[in-house]
């Protein structure tokens, strides 16, 4: 069950929309809706790939981020999309320099953008 | 009096005793005969001139006074008439300048004593006269001051009558200071203000300080003015006292408002702007979310095979997120586009407040922070401008948030008092440090680092709310979060 795809996202509307987006791709995908849900999921089950969403009320992306890395060898890569940062932002550059995610996404995004950190992630694996 | 050399006559007593008198006084006195030769003069004398006796008696009076002086006052002139007619000159004017001395004035008196003789009285009164020359400089100063200040400046007496009126009353009411003169001053007013000056007089003149006050806002008529709405001006009585320390009347110092008025707006404006700046970030991630969605929803219609049911799903999420965008933008817009000086009018508290919650609740979510507004089951009404009231609201829930870096909450509470209305505002964040409690409503007081806040947010509110007849207080325990008061009137239906 490696190959699961977590989908995190406080608007329910965003995970709908990435679902559909991966479905074709024929993977599992499991979405969470806060950043507890999204610690309790990572911690039980085994993702390959997370689509992460920068601010929840409850928790920063970030914060989800570093809680996957927490976890070991079931280490997932992070993806993360956010409507409040840029892609050139300091915060952003320093958490991919320091390996914490490992793309990022600012919305309103393609979905031919989520296919691609997809397929770039299928092929590194 | 006269040289008298017998010194064994029983008058040498008197003689020395006068001549004692004579030189002991600070007046100088002179004796001077028919032929105009000084026969007799007195100690002051010869000092003030710096000459010696021996060259003062029996000289003639043109050796004895410089000839400029002679010339200019008429002096012998006026000594030869006193001779002739025997009638004294009192009280004339004479600048005296003795070589190496510097100038002296003097009054001197001419006084006929016996026939062939008369008597020059001297006195001194340089100092005087400079004292009087310097308080008519004072005078002349402080006029200027009252005549060139920018704020009305006028006195009335204790009948409200107008004593005088500076060229800043002159210029804001269009009548100069004649046309005024002893005039009623509530005649320039608005009407119906005769009552609160009379009120005003009488209220200074329990004042036991004369710089104690009393201040009230009214307009001043412009009876020149086409359309005569008059200027509201800031009135501040002051007590005018005579030496007894009896209130004879009162100085009023008047300001124009409309500039200050102007001023306020304009802040209160680049306030808002600057709430509006910190909001900008949570606006953004709230707009850019609908957007991907809306975006995700119309690529997967652009696809082929969609079926009906997805395709339908797709219309719907994008209805859906297309409204939710413009909610927060109509939210915004009615908060940037509020008037800020419009006319009171009656607003529904939980409607203001639920408003504000839902322009700052993007931001709330991005800072992890829990907004819970406690409603009250009857409708509380008060009466205000929409847009001000909001702008406090913004105000204090903003200031909550960065007093909350980690997340956290803020309950608002509306709680009805018997004839006025409480709302709270109470976060968890990190408090107000005791010393700083009486200073938060002060301009420009901030705990925030240089160049991320201006200190002036909380004394906006505090003058909104002021002007809305309210009050409004902070209370905190370091550590534990602060309260923000607001106590505004209720408006009963």
């Amino acid at each position: 069950m490696k190959n699961r795809i977590l989908i995190i996202d406080d608007e329910e509307d965003m995970c709908w929309a990435i679902s559909h987006i991966l479905k074709s791709q024929g993977q599992s995908i499991v979405t969470a809706s806060s950043g507890e849900e999204a610690c309790r999921k990572l911690s039980e089950g085994c993702y390959s790939l997370v689509f992460l969403d920068a601010k929840m009320p409850d928790m920063d992306g970030l914060d989800v981020a570093r809680f996957a890395n927490k976890l070991g060898n079931d280490k997932p890569q992070i993806i993360m999309i956010s409507g409040y940062h840029y892609a050139n932002d300091p915060i952003i550059c320093n958490a991919i320099e320091e390996g914490l995610i490992t793309g990022f996404l600012s919305k309103p995004f393609t979905n031919e953008e989520i296919l691609l950190h997809y397929h770039v992630h299928r092929n590194a694996m | 009096m006269l040289a008298n050399q017998n010194s064994k006559k029983p008058s040498d007593h008197f003689e020395l005793l006068y001549k004692t008198l004579l030189d002991s006084i600070p007046s100088s006195v002179l004796m001077i005969d028919d032929k105009l030769n000084v026969i007799s003069v007195n100690q002051n004398y010869l000092v003030k001139s710096r000459r010696s006796k021996e060259n003062t008696i029996n000289c003639p009076l043109s050796d004895v006074f410089p000839s400029v002086i002679l010339e200019n006052t008429g002096f012998d002139n006026h000594i030869r008439s006193v001779l002739r007619i025997r009638k004294a000159i009192r009280g004339q004017k004479m600048t005296y300048r003795g070589p190496g001395v510097p100038i002296r004035i003097y009054y001197y008196s001419i006084l006929p004593v016996v026939p062939g003789q008369v008597m020059l009285i001297m006195e001194d009164v340089t100092e005087q006269t400079n004292l009087s020359e310097d308080v008519r400089r004072v005078e002349r100063h402080l006029a200027s001051v009252v005549e060139s200040a920018s704020d009305i400046v006028l006195s009335i007496d204790m009948n409200g009558r107008i004593l005088t009126w500076n060229s800043a009353a002159a210029d804001l009411s269009g009548l100069s200071s004649d046309e005024v003169q002893s005039q009623l001053f509530h005649e320039y007013c608005e009407p119906g203000k005769k009552t609160i000056i009379e009120e005003s007089l009488l209220y200074i003149s329990g004042l036991r300080r004369a710089n104690d006050s009393y201040t009230i806002e009214f307009c001043l008529l412009t009876p020149t003015n086409n359309n005569n709405t008059g200027i509201l001006i800031s009135w501040v009585f002051s007590p005018m006292k005579d030496i007894d320390g009896a209130t004879i009347g009162a100085v009023i110092v008047g300001r124009d408002l409309a500039e200050r008025r102007k001023l306020e707006l304009q802040l209160r404006q680049s306030q808002k702007l600057g709430a509006l700046g910190i909001m900008a970030g949570g606006i953004a991630h709230e707009i850019r979310n609908p957007l991907a969605v809306c975006s995700s929803a119309a690529q997967f219609l652009l696809s082929d095979g969609v079926d009906l049911e997805f395709r339908k799903q797709c219309s719907m999420k994008i209805q859906t997120n297309i409204n939710k965008a413009s909610t927060i933008i109509e939210n915004l817009m009615a908060f940037a586009g509020s008037s800020m000086d419009g006319n009171m009018t009656d607003i529904v508290l939980s409607e203001a407040l639920e408003g504000t919650i839902a322009l700052v609740a993007n931001q709330a979510k991005v800072q992890k922070i829990k907004i819970e507004l406690m409603q009250s089951p009857e409708i509380i009404l008060v009466s205000g401008v929409v847009g001000l009231l909001q702008q406090v609201f913004m105000n204090i829930l903003l200031n909550a948030f960065k007093a909350m870096p980690s997340g956290g909450s803020v309950s608002v509470t509306i709680e009805c008092l018997s004839d006025s209305v409480e709302v709270q505002f109470i976060d968890t964040g990190i408090g107000i440090p005791v010393g700083d409690i009486d200073k938060i409503f002060d301009p420009f007081h901030t705990s925030s680092p240089t160049g991320q806040g201006t200190g002036l947010g909380l004394s906006i509110c505090y003058r909104i709310i002021q002007q809305h007849l309210g009050s409004i207080r902070a209370e905190s325990s370091p550590g534990k979060g602060a309260s923000i008061i607001i106590n505004l009137p209720l408006l009963l239906i």
